[in-house]
Formats: C-alpha cells, structure tokens, sequence
C-alpha cells in the first residue's frame, strides 16, 4: 500500500467517523432527553438525503437551500416521532424495550414508504464544493468531506454550548434528569420532550444531506446507520457530550484499518467485534469513569 | 379434564390436521414458515419475557442450523441427524463463549451487543462463501427423512414441523411453572433480592441464552431441509428483528403467543399484498399500533380477555 | 455467651476518597438479637452491603459462624444461611405473594432447566414442596389473603411482611434487616416486633438497622454506628445514658 493510498483510506475513516459521530450525538440527545434509546435514528439521515435530492433535482432550489431544507424536514420528523407515536406510547406506559419495539416499527414503516414512493435506487447528491478533491501528499480528498468535519465539529461544539449555557438547553437536562422536579419549577416537561427529539432529528437530518455526498442514499441504509451511530455513542459513552464523535471516529478510523490492512469485506466485523469488547472492558464508554459496584 | 374444556382442543387438532387440505399450497408453505418461525421465535420469547434480554441475534444460530445441514447433509451426505446436532452443538458452543462475558451487560447494551453479534454473523455467512456459498446461495439441500418416510411435500412438512414447534410451546409452559422459572421472572423484577435468594443469575442467563440458540439451529435446520436452498438474505439483522418482533406481538408472557405472532408476520404480509406495493408499509404500521395498544402482545390480550369472561 | 456467628473484623471503606467506615467491628452472637443505630449517612447499609456480600470492603473480613465469607458471592452467604432484606422493599412485583415466597425456597432445591423444561420427577416434586412451604408461612405473616395478589400492588406495609416472609422460608440462620419499619403504621410496627421476637425465640440470628425506637428496643445489646466507627454498644437503657451517644444520635 502506497502513503497516499495509505492516507486516503484515513482520510476516509475520519469522514465517515465524523459521521457516525453525528449519529451517534442525535441518538446521545434523545436517550439523554428521554432515555430512550431511537432505533429509526438513521432514519432521519435517509429521510433527509433523499429530500435534498429531490429538491435538488425537481425543485431546483439551490445546494445550500436543498441542505438546510432537508435538515430542518429532519427536525420535523423528530418532533412528529415524539407528539404522535411516542406519546401515544408514554400515555400507555410502555416500558424500556417497548420504546425500542416502537422506534423500530416506525423505522420498518419510513423504509417501506421511501421504497413504494422512490423505489429501490441509490440516489447521489452533489458534495458542498461539487467533485472538487484537494492534494495532500499524491492523496485525493474531497473538499466535501473536508465540510463535513468542520461542520460537525461546530455542530459539536454547539451542542456543548447549547446544553450548558442556555436556557433551553438547560431545562431540557433538567426535564430529563427529574421530570417531577423540573415540573415543578415551572419547566413543560412534555415540550422540553419534544423539543430533544426535534433537536435528535435535526442532527440526524444533517447527518444524511452530510453523509449523502459520499456514498449515495438508498431506502435500506437506515438500520445499519443507525447501528453505527449507536457503536459511536456507547464506544464514547452516551452521557458525555464530546463521547459520541469520539466514538464515532473510533469506529471510523478501525474500519478504515479494517479495510487497509484486512480486506473491505471484514471491515463490519472488525467494527463489531471491537465494540462489544469495549462494552465489556469499559462500561462506561471510552471517556466514562468507572463507578462503584453495588450501592 | 372436563369434557366441555376438552372440545376446544379437539376442534383444534381437527382443524389443524385437515388445514393443508383445504388451502392453496402456497398458504401451506406459509404455515410451514409460521411453524419455523415460532421455534426460532419461542427461543427470543424465553429470553425476554422470562430474563428480560432482548437478543437479535438469533438468525445466527438460525444461520448455523442451516449451514449445518449444507456443510454435513450436503456435501458430506451425512445423515440428517448429523447435521441437526452438529448444528445444536456449534449454536449451543458459540451462545455459551459468546454470551458469558456480554450476558453481564444489561439493557441497551445487551441488545446492542447481540445486534453485533447478528451483524457480525450476516457478514461472515457473506464472507465465507466457501462454505456458504455467499450471495449465490447453496442448492440441492436433501429433503429430511424420517423412519424412512421423505418429506418431500409441503403437507408432510406442515405435519412435522407444527408439532415440534407444539412440543417447544410445551416446554416453555413446563419451565414457567418450575422452580427455574420462577427463579428468571425474580430477577427480571428485582436481580438484587433473587441473588439474595440464591439465584446464580449470570448462570440463568447463560443457560438461557444457550438454550434459545439451540432452539435458533434446530430452525434454521428444518428451514434448510424444508426449502433445499439456502442464501445469505435469509440469515440477515432483519430476520433477527423479524423473531423479535413475532414474539413481542405474540406476547412474551404466553406460552403460545409466539405461534400467534409467527402466524402474523407470515400471513399479514400475504393478507396485505392486495392492497398492492404499500402492503410492507401497512404491515410496519401494524406493528407499530400493536405495539402501542398491545403491550402484553396478542397472546397476552386474548389471554386477559378469557381471564375476564371467566370471572364473570 | 455462645460463639459469634457474623462476626465483622476491622471494616474499612471508602467511596470516591469518602472514608465511609472507619474499622468496624462488630460481631452477633449465635441466637441474638443485635440492633444497629446510627444518624444517616453513618454506614450503616454500606455495612450491610459490605456484609451480604454487595460490596467488598477495602479492608476487613466477614466471617459466618468462623468462615471467611470474602470469597463467597452474594448466593453464597444465602445458601449458608446469611440472608438480608433492603432499606427499599424488594418484591417481584409481578409475581404474585405465593410465588414470592416459593423463591425464598430456592436454595433449597436443586432441579435443573433441562429437567424443569421436561417435568422430571424432582422438578415437579420441588415444586409441590416449594408451594408447601410458602402456604405453610402465610398465615404467620398475615399474609394468607392476598396470598393470589400481584406482589407489586400490595401496599408498603404488606410488602415490608413479604420481604420478610421470603427470607424466613428460606430456613436463613441470620437475617439482616435493613430499615424493616418504613413506611409501617404503628399497629403494623407492633406486629413486626412481635414476629421478629418470635423468630428469635426459634433460634434466628437477627441484626436490626432501624430509626424506630419502639422496633430497636426489641434488641437485647445496640451497636451505635457514627460517622463510620462503632462508638457504644449496650442495651438501650445504658445507651440513653452515653454522652456520646446522646450527642451523636439521639440529640439529647
């Protein structure tokens, strides 16, 4: 293997780590809002790289426009998830593995529209920046891609901000951690509820029009999406902020090891095998302390 | 028993046994799945309704069953009970390595764990095409014999598989009303208070988890025999999902709900497809109104309602 | 004095740098009836983790009856007959009262999941005999009406008597007993004081953790437990005269 292959299929890793990441953080947002853990997460990537295509294509609205439009159909989706089926759910009483039966139907159900209305095509959406690639060291990099990491990092460090210092943001850790507590101090639980899985959804809505340049979009990648964002959240821990992408470019670059040393085909396995021991050793995620035993 | 409570039961049997005579072929070989499906099923049923484990990972053993019966039937044309056992041996070998150290994780992480296990499986029945035969699949699987009876027609199946997924359904019932079973509803509920009283919980686990996978193979073998083809896209996550989802919609607590929910996710597709190509769409919204207005699963509903009546 | 049968040698324990038992010792004589009192916060349910085999001290042994326990797992110290109950009752809540008790019978059984799955002779006997044992308790624990009800709906005093209940069928020669009165009115205290008096009486070893003084009173010698070290040990009517103690717990 050559150095610029070598850097290539680094570089690569990084960008679909920074994907994963993505994922992950929205799956982190609503199992810390909510603990519940959304198993359509992926989902919202498929949704919204599929709406971006189509605004692209037959509204003719500009890249950014088809972007920002297709985050925020992400957005909505969430919130629709949560006032309709979730609360349906909660007002029943469904316990733990119900929400994750639920989230799973649901993601069955966005699968099989997306493959009655646009069928079982891979659909491709132009990168920010077009095909344009920069040089570094005789490897190829997509400028998209180079988009890609700086936007999620933004995003990252937003999120950060978002939950420590505003007021939203705040009232939402606080519905989470104590509904009855929070309820009392004036907080609406029930909209700080929606709120998390409208936020989930934006970020998996950016996460689809993000990842969308790179590989194409088709109606089945949701599930496997979701569970890559999954290994990125319990890699990083699912209650650290930064745990997420951490974990995401983990998995990310032990894939990209994965496909340059072993061979493509096994990359899955790697990624897999890796996560289950890490869920042994460290409980906690990479970045999570050890807690005591017992109590 | 009274003989009023006993008709039922015969209704039941008579109707079952005259069943294939009356429906079209291709609604036998529906059944036939449902029956398949209600082993492998039966299998997630006992972990999460007796341990509360939600495992996706049984259409690995389900795949091992029926790789087991290409590698041993096939090609080295051993007998059938070669390859059943073989493959109850590998399946019950790799769930006790396996689930030893991730049966210690609990809730989220465990499903997650058995979601790679399942993807990790999917990939390797791909990889090892050598043995598999990867995408293009392994053909001419022999048809199962049995006292040297062949069981080469899709009604001869449907009278084997039926009762051996009956005798599962037995002994689930068998071990709910056991000192084990009693023992895994206590730490679902309260793990603390059931090591107090004495239960080696991890061991339950493990042993359980063992014991689905052995129900998983045994499927996966009677699936190979009965459809002589065997490819990669019947052993995938979504087959996992689909055991799952049966034995959620069935009810876990019943002993016989997984067979109702079996029934549902081969018939309903089927039931639907006249309304077209928007049939998997109605099929995944069922699902989810089942889930919210079904908690304790069909089973569990019809179970409650005769409960009531019975009051009455 | 009859020899120890728990006997707790210079525990020590620390959460996060939390120095939360400082050397604790204490040892309950074969056949007693030892209480536990401490403000909040003293260590006292660490101790009992610590004890039932929760939680491994950081220093320190557990020793039943002359046995080493610190290689014994929680099942364990059950089947040698060291049994707790929790400050927050503990019930299989969907399980109804007779099958909570038939689980306090486990330790006592043996059959196996294949021969549960295929009703051998021993798995259906154990059974019979399980379900014995627990009708055989009921009445006693004034539980025998709600005996079919769901464990989770019984309300707190009921289900206080259900923990209890489930440790005694399990034939435990020492129970520990952590806040058994919580949650109880009086007239269901003055019942649970004359149980635990019985069960005494037949010869259970009893350590006690209660703020009740109506319930502590019951004991016949009182540990009081304070920031992590034993600093009295008497009968309640010695303790009321300790400074130290008077200054530490009953605020006198």
């Amino acid at each position: 293997m050559t150095i610029s292959l070598f850097i290539q299929s680094i570089f690569a890793g990084v960008s679909n780590g920074f994907v994963y990441g993505l994922i992950g953080l929205g799956l982190a947002v609503i199992f810390r809002g909510t603990r519940i853990i959304n198993a359509m997460q992926g989902e919202f990537c498929v949704v919204a790289g599929m709406a971006a295509v189509v605004m692209l294509d037959h509204w003719r609205v500009p890249l950014a426009v088809a972007m920002l439009g297709a985050t925020l159909l992400g957005g909505a989706l969430g919130l629709l998830l949560e006032l309709v089926p979730v609360r349906a759910l909660q007002r029943r009483g469904g316990g733990d593995d119900s929400y994750l039966l639920l989230t799973l139907g649901v993601a069955f159900a966005i699968s099989a529209l997306i493959l009655y209305f646009v069928g079982r095509d891979s659909l491709a959406l132009p990168g920010v920046g077009g095909e344009a690639t920069l040089i570094v060291a005789d490897a190829a990099i997509r400028v998209h891609a180079i988009w890609l990491v700086i936007i999620s990092t933004v995003v990252m460090f937003a999120l950060k901000w978002f939950y420590s210092r505003t007021h939203i943001g705040l009232s939402m850790m606080a519905a989470s951690i104590d509904a009855d507590g929070a309820a009392t101090t004036g907080i609406n639980v029930p909209f700080m509820r929606s709120a998390t899985f409208c936020l989930g959804g934006l970020i998996g809505g950016l996460a689809g029009v993000l990842v969308t340049p790179l590989t194409t979009v088709h109606y089945a990648m949701g599930l496997l999406l979701t569970l890559k964002g999954f290994a990125a959240a319990i890699l990083g821990g699912l209650n650290n902020p930064f745990g997420a992408v951490v974990g995401g470019l983990t998995l990310g670059l032990l894939e990209a090891l994965a496909i340059a040393f072993v061979s493509s085909g096994y990359k899955d396995v790697i990624a897999m095998s890796i996560l289950i021991v890490i869920m042994i050793l460290l409980p906690n995620g990479m970045l999570g302390r050890r807690t005591r035993k017992g109590g | 028993m009274p003989r009023a409570k006993l008709l039922p039961y015969v209704v039941a049997v008579v109707l079952w046994a005259a069943l294939p005579g009356l429906v079209s072929r291709h609604v036998v070989d529906l059944l036939i799945f449902a029956g398949l499906y209600t082993i492998a099923g039966l299998g997630v049923s006992y972990l999460l309704g007796h341990c509360g484990i939600v495992c996706l990972a049984q259409s690995m053993f389900y795949g091992i069953g029926a790789y087991c019966v290409a590698y041993f039937s096939a090609q080295h044309a051993l007998p059938s009970v070669v390859a059943f056992a073989a493959g109850a041996l590998l399946s019950a070998a790799i769930a006790f390595a396996v689930g030893w150290p991730i049966l210690r994780l609990s809730g989220h992480f465990l499903a997650l764990a058995t979601l790679a296990l399942g993807v990790i499986a999917q990939v390797l029945f791909l990889e090892w095409d050598w043995l598999t035969g990867g995408t293009l699949g392994i053909g001419g699987l022999p048809k199962l014999q049995l006292f040297g009876w062949e069981l080469n027609t899709p009604q001869r199946f449907y009278y084997l598989v039926w009762p051996v997924a009956v005798l599962v359904m037995w002994l689930k019932r068998n071990l709910t009303h056991s000192r084990n079973g009693l023992a895994m509803r206590a730490m679902r509920d309260a793990p603390a208070a059931a090591a107090v009283a004495g239960v080696e919980i991890h061991l339950v686990k493990v042993r359980m988890f063992v014991l689905s996978a052995i129900l998983g193979s045994l499927a996966g073998s009677l699936f190979a025999h009965y459809v002589g083809f065997i490819s990669v896209d019947s052993f995938g996550i979504d087959r996992s999902i689909s055991f799952l989802l049966l034995a959620v919609l069935g009810g876990v607590q019943t002993t016989w709900g997984p067979a109702l929910g079996a029934l549902f996710v081969t018939l309903a597709p089927e039931l639907l497809s006249r309304f077209g190509e928007i049939h998997a769409v109605l099929f995944a919204v069922t699902l989810v109104i089942a889930v919210i207005f079904l908690p304790q699963g069909l089973g569990g509903a019809i179970e409650q309602r005769l409960r009531r009546d019975s009051v009455r | 004095m009859s020899r120890a049968l728990l006997s707790l040698r210079d525990i020590h324990h620390s959460f996060r740098g939390l120095h939360v038992l400082k050397g604790v010792a204490l040892e309950v004589p074969t056949g007693a009836f030892v209480g536990l009192i401490g403000p909040n916060g003293a260590g006292k349910t660490t101790l009992f983790n610590i004890a039932s085999g929760f939680l491994d001290p950081d220093v320190g042994g557990v020793f039943l009856d002359g046995t080493d326990l610190m290689k014994c797992s929680v099942q364990e110290r059950s089947r040698r007959g060291l049994v707790r109950t929790f400050q927050t009752p503990q019930v299989f809540s969907a399980m109804s009262v007779l099958e909570n008790l038939m689980i306090g019978r486990h330790k006592q059984t043996r059959s196996g999941i294949v021969g549960n799955l295929f009703r051998s002779p021993r798995s259906r006997r154990e059974y019979q005999t399980a379900k014995q044992a627990a009708m055989a308790v009921l009445e006693r624990f004034n539980l025998s009406p709600v005996a079919e009800h769901k464990a989770g709906n019984l309300p707190a005093g009921q289900q206080r008597m259900l923990e209890l209940a489930r440790a005694y069928v399990g034939e435990p020669r020492l129970l520990l007993l952590d806040e058994p009165s919580s949650g109880l009115n009086n007239d269901e205290i003055a019942q649970l004081r004359r149980v635990l008096n019985e069960l005494n009486g037949e010869g259970v070893t009893i350590l006690l953790v209660s703020h009740d003084m109506n319930l502590i009173e019951a004991a016949a010698n009182i540990h009081v437990l304070c920031f992590g070290e034993i600093i009295a040990v008497g009968s309640m009517a010695t303790l009321r005269e300790d400074a130290r103690v008077r200054e530490a717990y009953l605020g006198l």
